[in-house]
């Protein structure tokens, strides 16, 4: 039983992480159909980022927050620089994000060295309480209590508002949206960015999670939240609110019991949703 | 028409005719080295030039294929130690390869174009992990070392004219490929997917052949890797080797066929060259970064790549001249 | 009769395909102006390229004597055209009270006197105002796309053949409302049903290959047998 709820605390814990990512994910190809191939490298730089404000200052407040900005400034230079010229060519915007990618990951290893670096949680969140009698890190807490947060927070924004209404409008028929009389584009640089936000919120928060961070950080996460807008859905806020959860929970239950299988099994997981519902769990046929 | 078709045959038979005659001019065993790393990598490039210049799709996984074909010789000869079985491997390699793209094509073409890029991505992950793990089979990191092969494989001379000839045959291949009907309909998919379905062509089927064929070239490539280096890590499986039949395919030329193959050569020389640096100072060391950049640059300004933007201008600058 | 949009020697190309050849309207304000013509030629990508959805390669769309030709689809409706595509552009994951908010460009006293009305002849939409929009039947989507055009103070409407795919009886209601709204606004309607059409219809242009080939009040063109066999085929 107490293993359980460890592991269940810990499975809760890495999917809050993986819904952060794959939420912007797929709020941005649903959206706009950019499969965005560097989101994970706007992670690792929120990382970084956090990593030195939070070394330089010892805060870890304004490290959460210097990172949070950094993805979001990058992720808009993205879409204004690089990915608005070629709206309607998928093919073209896939590469770029790649190329990103390829240097945003590069521009990391010559900024801080290629090696890995250590990140602890402030003292304030180090320590263990007591849960059912079971010791359990508080940092854990903290991350799943943050990231519950902010999946209330973007359910209400998406609900709730009339941005959120654009959003959702938009990643079903942006065409139909202009003729409204909105402009999409003006959303669409705002949801990348946001979504870029999210991603590199979620880097800092994993840092400590994790104790230390290489430049690589992003591609495995990118993997993961790939896997999730599959299983749930494009552009599907609940899909992937579900979808990350399950694959937080299999991959830590997997590497617990059958540590060879842990990534095979989020691959049979998206194979079979492919096979049985290939528009994801969550996604409205079109 | 006819006329620029024959100049581009004699280039490239003066081209071939050239790399025949190096072994004769230079006895340097590293330059032969480069030059036949040049002609497999070249070789996979090519492979994935029909699935991005041809067909327009973006596979995240190209690796797959390069590994299976690696990996398929080198557990299979290093285990049993016996040469003879290379046809067997290859074989072997084929079928896997073959296998593996269907069952990926399908899956993820039945919903987008771009499922393909994650399904992609993720079957590769899943494989470069599945190799790192079972280290009985592959190794693991350490990979599996002193491969034996046949004897005629050792002598660089005779590996250097293999591959030249490898690389000539495939490319004479996949040139038949592209200019067969189900190339020009790959083409026409690429151009119009709408269209080429409402004209009644299963769009699925041609997708998927087009992933089969690239898959079976790569995995040859991948073969050959194994059977020149004679020690494979898991590393042919990975993103970077993915990575790499992306840069070479972009930077040479996507729908070109040749471009890849430009692209290879300049992508395994410069490399060599950034490397060298990294003394002068430590910057060169992030020779990616370089790429990277070069790459972007590409995509955003010169979408046909180095060899498709001269033929434009050379084409246009004798339209001008004859008008 | 004051002209509100006017359409002149519209060319339409949609990929390498010359979609519109020379399309011409005359739309008189406060009239309804039904566009006729056969099963692709070319009365939806009319519709769409005075939205700037496909945009035109040439011609002239003037609208309340300003040019409107190339301007984006968001100003173009700004203006004041609401717009109910062929599909009916129905938000799926959307409530109805969702897909009426979100065209909503300013909620004033007006709007929402509009809307009262809207749901006055539409009462379906008052029953499913909390269900999503891809839950809806096709005639509730219909009524949902024209009440979300009109939901502003739209001057023109144009209108995608609302009677495609609708039984009978919910024809008629749709087609009531229109009439109702013929009192307040402009409408352009693209039809194939010609006898919904011609009763409502004031002005007719028929469209064929992607040209203007026949203008005419609805009046005259309902009475000339000739045209209409020459036009719309025998039996109507």
């Amino acid at each position: 039983m107490a293993l359980f709820l460890s592991l269940l605390l810990n499975g809760l814990a890495l999917g809050m992480l993986i819904f952060l990512i794959a939420v912007g994910l797929s709020l941005i190809f649903g959206l706009m159909g950019v499969l965005n191939f560097a989101h994970g490298a706007i992670f690792a730089w929120g990382a970084y980022v956090g990593w030195m404000v939070y070394t330089s200052t010892g805060s870890f407040l304004l490290a959460i927050l210097a990172g949070t900005a950094a993805g979001f400034v990058i992720g808009w230079v993205m879409e204004r620089v690089f990915i608005r010229a070629f709206y309607g060519n998928h093919v073209a915007q896939i590469l770029l994000t790649l190329g990103l990618m390829i240097v945003m990951t590069e521009g990391i290893k010559a900024i801080w060295g290629p090696n890995i670096l250590g990140f602890d949680p402030p003292t304030w969140l180090q320590g263990t309480v007591p849960i059912l009698g079971e010791l359990f890190p508080i940092y854990r807490i903290f991350v799943i209590g943050v990231g519950l947060l902010v999946l209330i927070g973007v359910h209400l924004l998406l609900t709730r508002t009339k941005y959120g209404i654009i959003i959702r409008a938009g990643v079903q028929d942006p065409e139909m949206v202009q003729a409204l009389g909105i402009n999409v584009k003006q959303v669409f640089s705002l949801v990348f960015a946001f979504g870029a936000a999210l991603a590199s919120f979620g880097a800092v928060v994993a840092g400590p999670m994790f104790g230390s961070i290489v430049p690589e950080i992003g591609m495995t996460h990118q993997l993961n939240a790939f896997i999730v807008v599959v299983i749930g859905g494009t552009g599907n806020f609940i899909g992937a609110a579900v979808g990350a959860l399950l694959v937080g929970l299999t991959q830590t239950f997997m590497a617990y019991y059958l540590p060879e299988a842990a990534v095979a099994v989020n691959v049979a997981l998206m194979a079979l949703v492919l096979i049985l519902r290939p528009q994801g769990l969550f996604g409205a046929r079109r | 028409m006819r006329e620029r078709l024959f100049n581009n045959k004699l280039l490239l038979v003066i081209l071939l005719a050239a790399l025949a005659i190096l072994p004769f001019v230079t006895d340097s065993k590293f330059l032969l080295s480069m030059m036949i790393t040049v002609f497999i990598m070249a070789v996979y490039g090519m492979s994935y030039d029909l699935l991005l210049g041809y067909t327009g799709i973006v596979s995240f996984g190209h690796a797959i294929f390069f590994g299976v074909g690696a990996y398929s010789v080198g557990i299979l000869l290093a285990k049993t130690g016996d040469k003879g079985l290379l046809w067997l491997a290859v074989g072997l390699a084929i079928v896997l390869s073959i296998v593996l793209g269907i069952l990926v094509g399908v899956l993820s073409l039945r919903v987008k174009d771009v499922y393909f890029s994650m399904v992609t991505l993720a079957v590769g992950e899943l494989l470069f992990i599945i190799a790192e793990k079972w280290n009985t089979l592959t190794g693991g990191n350490d990979g599996l070392t002193y491969i034996p092969v046949p004897k005629i494989f050792h002598d660089r001379l005779a590996f250097y004219y293999i591959a030249l000839l490898f690389l000539a045959v495939m490319y004479l291949f996949l040139r038949r490929v592209v200019s067969s009907p189900l190339g020009r309909t790959l083409q026409a998919i690429r151009e119009n997917e709408h269209r080429v379905r409402s004209l009644g062509y299963n769009v699925l089927q041609y997708k998927v052949a087009s992933i089969v064929i690239s898959g079976v070239v790569a995995t040859l490539a991948g073969a050959m890797w194994a059977l020149f280096q004679r020690y494979i890590n898991t590393s042919v499986l990975g993103l970077d080797r993915t990575i790499d039949a992306l840069l070479m395919t972009i930077i040479g030329g996507s729908g070109t066929l040749i471009g890849a193959v430009f692209g290879s050569g300049v992508i395994t020389f410069v490399h060599d060259w950034l490397s060298s640096l990294s003394g002068v100072s430590p910057i060169f060391e992030r020779y990616m970064m370089f790429f990277g950049i070069i790459y972007i640059i590409i995509v955003i300004w010169f979408p046909k790549g180095i060899i498709g933007t001269i033929r434009d201008k050379w084409m246009s600058l004798r339209h001008s001249r004859r008008s | 009769m004051k002209t509100l949009l006017q359409v002149d020697n519209l060319q339409t190309f949609i990929g390498q395909y010359h979609i519109l050849q020379g399309v011409n309207l005359d739309v008189k304000e406060g009239r309804v102006t039904v566009i006729l013509g056969r099963n692709g030629a070319g009365k939806t990508t009319t519709l769409r390229s005075i939205m700037g959805l496909t945009p035109p390669r040439e011609g002239s769309i003037t609208y309340e004597g300003e040019s409107i030709h190339g301007q984006s689809t968001h100003v173009i409706a700004k203006k004041g055209i609401g717009y109910v595509p062929e599909d009916q552009g129905v938000f799926a994951d959307l409530t109805v009270e969702e897909n009426m908010k979100i065209a909503v460009r300013k909620a004033d006293d007006a709007t929402r006197e509009r809307q009262e009305l809207l749901l006055e002849l539409f009462p379906d939409l008052k029953i499913a105002w909390k269900r999503k929009g891809g839950n809806l039947s096709g005639g509730q989507k219909q009524m949902l796309s024209i009440a979300r055009a009109f939901v502003n103070d739209n001057r023109l409407l144009l209108i995608d053949e609302p009677s495609k795919g609708l039984a009978p009886i919910v024809v008629e209601k749709v087609m009531e409302a229109i009439l109702e709204l013929k009192k307040r606004t402009t409408i352009v309607l693209v039809e194939q049903n010609f006898l919904m059409a011609s009763g409502i219809g004031d002005d007719v242009f028929i469209i064929d290959d992607g040209r203007t080939v026949h203008q005419d009040t609805m009046e005259a063109f309902k009475s000339n047998d000739e045209l209409k066999k020459k036009y719309l085929g025998v039996g109507i």
